[in-house]
């Protein structure tokens, strides 16, 4: 664009003094340091190799990209109450545009100009994403600042196939009473754990979810808690050791 | 036969006129071409007429000759002549197979004629006309006369068989008393000649070979060596089995033959052994037909019948003993051996015996059986008894090979041994202590926490992380600022509620609470999570089983436990009085000097021993003596008594008057 604005000026230059003149065209005035000048262009030498003037950033830069993540109806309201404090860092670490299309119920995001990282891209897709499946905005955000988390999500009729009131068991197995049991596996194997109906998500580094889900699954498969605390605490005690 | 006669007649004629006027033809004769033509035409057409029915002649059965160019009847001609010529030429090759047939019986001459016509290619019986030919072509031979003679009596001839058979019987006869004498016609004793080879034979055989060489026809006779013969009743023969007529004569099939169906015997006079008869016929018309060769231009098969023969008798086996080389037999027997010279030879000479010497060695080891070292796999079988032993055998092993001790490795490992006592470097061994950790410990170190926890999982990695990038950065605190700020404190509580009216005196400082360090569980749970009985006491712990075993019940009791029981009862109670008897007795022995008032109670205990005894009984005035209630009973009892006594007494005078004692109870009173 610019140097087709200095060559419009350059004409215009021109107009000004004598009318018609012929107008030198932009890509010679480049090349005056050749010795040949303008005449000399592409034919002339083929034995030397074609010459590309270094490119800045911005012409280098491809089409943005965009991800979109559907919000489903009972995660609306947490979003638009934590908005505030997902959107931020999306913004401001990452260097991404984000918006919610009402219309569509997604939530967008896209590279801009200002975006270094295209990677970046992914973990903030990750991000929304692990909040819209039911994590908190803190857990969620570990996701951006640590590169070996990752989610899993299972479900219990795929451990094992329960109908009514066995399925219905397995789960209150799995949350215990007031959750402890939930929150004991999620505080020994340092993962967080989501309990929706017959999904479970867990969000975590690989052996820490390895270890939360052979936990749940046991759970699901009838032990009593006590036993899959005393295993799970023996595999944690297990790994910290190696580290 | 007028056709020959009209030809006989007309040549002389033609000749005639050519003789006369030959500078007639120098210009076309129109007549004459005319005659000649006509000519031509009736002798092609008699012949033609004649011609036996698959002839293989000239599909043409006239001669065609109105309006006919020159060229065209030459053509026609041609055609004709071209089929005749390869019958004729069929005709001349059966003959000269069975030159040797002839000779042979009727019946063998009839199938060999039959052999013929199916090798002439014709498929239906031949005609007289052909053996006509064939008979006649070997006959003028066998009788020595002309081929040429032959060739033009065969028109002739009638087509009567039995002629033909006649005469070649007779020729046979003839052929038979000539053999027998020509047989020995060009053996030459020579040095070399054996039981099968002949010198001079071979030398004719040469010169033969030479000759045929020289006017070689083309091969269509080749003997195939090494084919299978068919046998008799074959008809498709060609020309080549009937030559080997060898199985006609045996009647074998060929795998059957032996080496006196090819070869003579082993003695110089063949005509000696007559095997069979028709062997001898057959050597003697090969005999006699290689006789011939030398004054005849033979044909093949004459020439082919000599090479059968000298190759019969060229067979050079040598069965002698002689283990020289079977190449050098002949050259040694050949030049005359003279005597070794001793004196004098050339080193070329000796030279070149070396040579051969060595030539022989190794020939002969080459030829006999390799040593065992160089068969490939060899067994413990295979070679000689302990073989190996003096073998220096390569072989390459996986493992390294177990050091060689030597004096020297001894020495360096003393030297090792000494310096390390020296240095009282041992290598002993360490015991290994098994880590024993209290469960108690073990459950420290994990907490579990039912609790949602305070930390977000971004927190808690960040810790983690921060703990193991800076582990050894601790923030401690001055001690004297700790104390400085605890005087200042109190201070200025001090000036406080001397200065303010509204004193509130500042919230309690938190107490050092002591926290028992015990898993939460046991903390938070009234009922321990898990319980077990290896924390109790075993009963036998808090008492003592009792020796006796289970302790029984009144009811329980058997038979045996009472009465042990008893027993034991008794057992303790005599314990118990006999020590009381000791200790009276010491008491009594200390007061001897007193009073010897028997107690009361030692009264009751002396009437109480007597009594049980049975050494005494009381007397109770229990009314049972019925002596005292009256005296009648009395007296009579006294009476009694004494009359008891009186005869006591006299009895026993002489003995010692007893100390009867008078028992209450045994009088039963």
């Amino acid at each position: 664009m610019d140097a087709s604005e200095n060559g419009a000026t350059a004409p215009e230059k021109h107009d000004e003094g004598e009318s018609f003149t012929k107008v030198k065209s932009k890509k010679s005035q480049k090349r005056k340091l050749e010795p040949d000048g303008g005449t000399t262009m592409e034919v002339e030498q083929p034995n030397k190799r074609p010459h590309f003037p270094p490119i800045s950033a911005d012409k280098l830069r491809g089409s943005d990209e965009m991800r979109k993540v559907a919000v489903p109806a009972h995660r609306y309201t947490p979003l638009k109450e934590n908005w505030l404090k997902i959107f931020t860092p999306i913004v401001e670490n990452l260097q991404l545009q984000v918006r919610f299309n009402l219309k569509t119920r997604n939530v967008e995001i896209k590279t801009c100009k200002e975006t270094q990282d295209i990677a970046a891209l992914t973990k903030a897709a990750d991000f929304v994403k692990a909040f819209v499946l039911g994590f908190q905005v803190d857990d969620a955000m570990a996701l951006i600042r640590l590169d070996e988390l990752f989610l899993e999500s299972f479900d219990v009729t795929d451990v094992k196939p329960l109908k009514g009131d066995h399925l219905s068991r397995a789960i209150g197995r799995i949350a215990g009473k007031g959750g402890k049991t939930k929150f004991t596996i999620e505080n020994v194997t340092k993962t967080r754990i989501v309990l929706a109906d017959t999904k479970i998500h867990i969000l975590g580094s690989f052996q820490n979810i390895k270890m939360a889900r052979t936990a749940i699954c046991n759970l699901i498969l009838g032990s009593p808690p006590s036993k899959v605390y005393g295993n799970i605490r023996a595999v944690a005690s297990r790994t910290a050791e190696r580290f | 036969m007028d056709l020959t006669l009209f030809g006989l007649k007309l040549f002389p004629k033609l000749t005639l006129l050519t003789e006369f006027n030959i500078f007639v033809f120098s210009s076309p004769q129109d007549e004459v071409a005319a005659e000649f033509t006509s000519l031509t035409k009736t002798l092609y057409d008699l012949r033609k007429a004649q011609e036996p029915a698959g002839y293989g002649g000239s599909p043409l059965a006239q001669l065609v000759v109105e309006n006919f160019d020159e060229e065209q009847i030459w053509q026609e001609l041609e055609l004709q002549n071209n089929a005749v010529l390869t019958h004729f030429k069929n005709a001349i090759d059966g003959a000269l197979s069975n030159g040797n047939l002839t000779l042979l019986s009727d019946e063998e001459m009839d199938a060999d004629k039959e052999d013929e016509r199916g090798v002439e290619e014709e498929e239906e019986g031949a005609t007289d006309d052909e053996n006509v030919s064939e008979q006649e072509e070997q006959l003028p031979r066998l009788s020595k006369k002309s081929s040429v003679e032959a060739e033009e009596g065969s028109d002739n001839y009638s087509e009567d068989d039995s002629d033909i058979d006649f005469d070649v019987n007779a020729l046979e006869k003839q052929k038979k008393d000539k053999g027998k004498t020509g047989s020995k016609k060009k053996v030459v004793p020579s040095e070399v000649d054996d039981k099968f080879f002949k010198l001079s034979e071979m030398e004719t055989f040469l010169d033969d070979i030479e000759k045929r060489e020289g006017k070689e026809d083309d091969n269509e006779d080749e003997l195939d060596y090494f084919r299978d013969l068919p046998s008799d009743e074959d008809d498709e023969i060609n020309l080549d089995e009937v030559m080997s007529s060898k199985k006609k004569k045996t009647g074998k099939s060929s795998r059957d033959l032996k080496y006196k169906d090819f070869f003579d015997a082993v003695d110089n006079e063949p005509d000696e052994q007559q095997s069979d008869g028709d062997d001898d016929h057959m050597d003697d018309s090969q005999e006699e037909d290689g006789e011939e060769i030398d004054g005849e231009d033979d044909t093949e098969e004459e020439g082919d019948d000599d090479r059968s023969k000298a190759s019969k008798k060229k067979v050079t086996f040598d069965l002698s003993e002689n283990e020289d080389s079977e190449g050098e037999d002949i050259e040694e027997i050949l030049k005359t051996p003279s005597p070794e010279k001793t004196e004098l030879k050339s080193s070329f000479e000796k030279r070149q015996e070396k040579m051969s010497q060595k030539i022989e060695e190794l020939e002969n080891a080459a030829l006999a059986e390799k040593p065992w070292q160089l068969l490939g796999e060899v067994t413990a079988q295979t070679r000689p008894e302990n073989s190996m032993l003096e073998e220096d055998v390569e072989f390459e092993q996986a493992s390294r090979a177990a050091p060689a001790i030597t004096e020297e490795t001894t020495l360096q490992l003393e030297d090792i041994i000494k310096q390390r006592i020296k240095d009282q470097a041992f290598d002993d061994v360490v015991r290994k202590e098994k880590p024993k950790e209290e469960v108690f410990e073990y459950k420290k170190r994990l907490t579990l926490d039912h609790e949602k926890s305070k930390q977000s999982l971004a927190e808690i990695y960040e810790q983690e992380y921060i703990k193991q990038t800076q582990k050894n950065t601790e923030k401690e605190e001055n001690p004297a600022h700790v104390e400085i700020q605890k005087l200042m404190d109190t201070l200025f509580l001090k000036l406080d509620a001397l200065s303010n009216f509204h004193f509130t005196p500042k919230p309690p400082v938190p107490e050092v609470k002591v926290m028992s360090n015990l898993p939460s569980i046991t903390m938070e749970e009234v009922a321990p999570v898990s319980t077990s009985d290896a924390t109790l006491l075993a009963p036998e712990e808090i008492k003592d089983k009792n020796k006796a075993g289970d302790i029984l019940g009144d009811i329980e009791r058997t038979k045996t436990d009472k009465k042990r029981e008893r027993r034991h009862i008794k057992k303790v109670k005599r314990l118990k009085i006999k020590e009381k008897e000791k200790r009276q007795k010491v008491k009594e022995a200390n007061k001897t000097g007193e009073s010897k008032k028997i107690s009361k109670t030692e009264v009751a205990e002396n009437l109480r021993k007597v009594t049980k005894g049975g050494k005494a009984t009381i007397l109770k005035d229990e009314g049972k003596d019925k002596a005292l209630r009256s005296s009648q009973a009395f007296f009579s009892q006294l009476q009694d008594q004494v009359k008891s006594q009186i005869k006591s007494t006299k009895e026993r005078s002489e003995k010692k008057k007893k100390h009867i004692e008078v028992s209450v109870s045994k009088l039963k009173l």
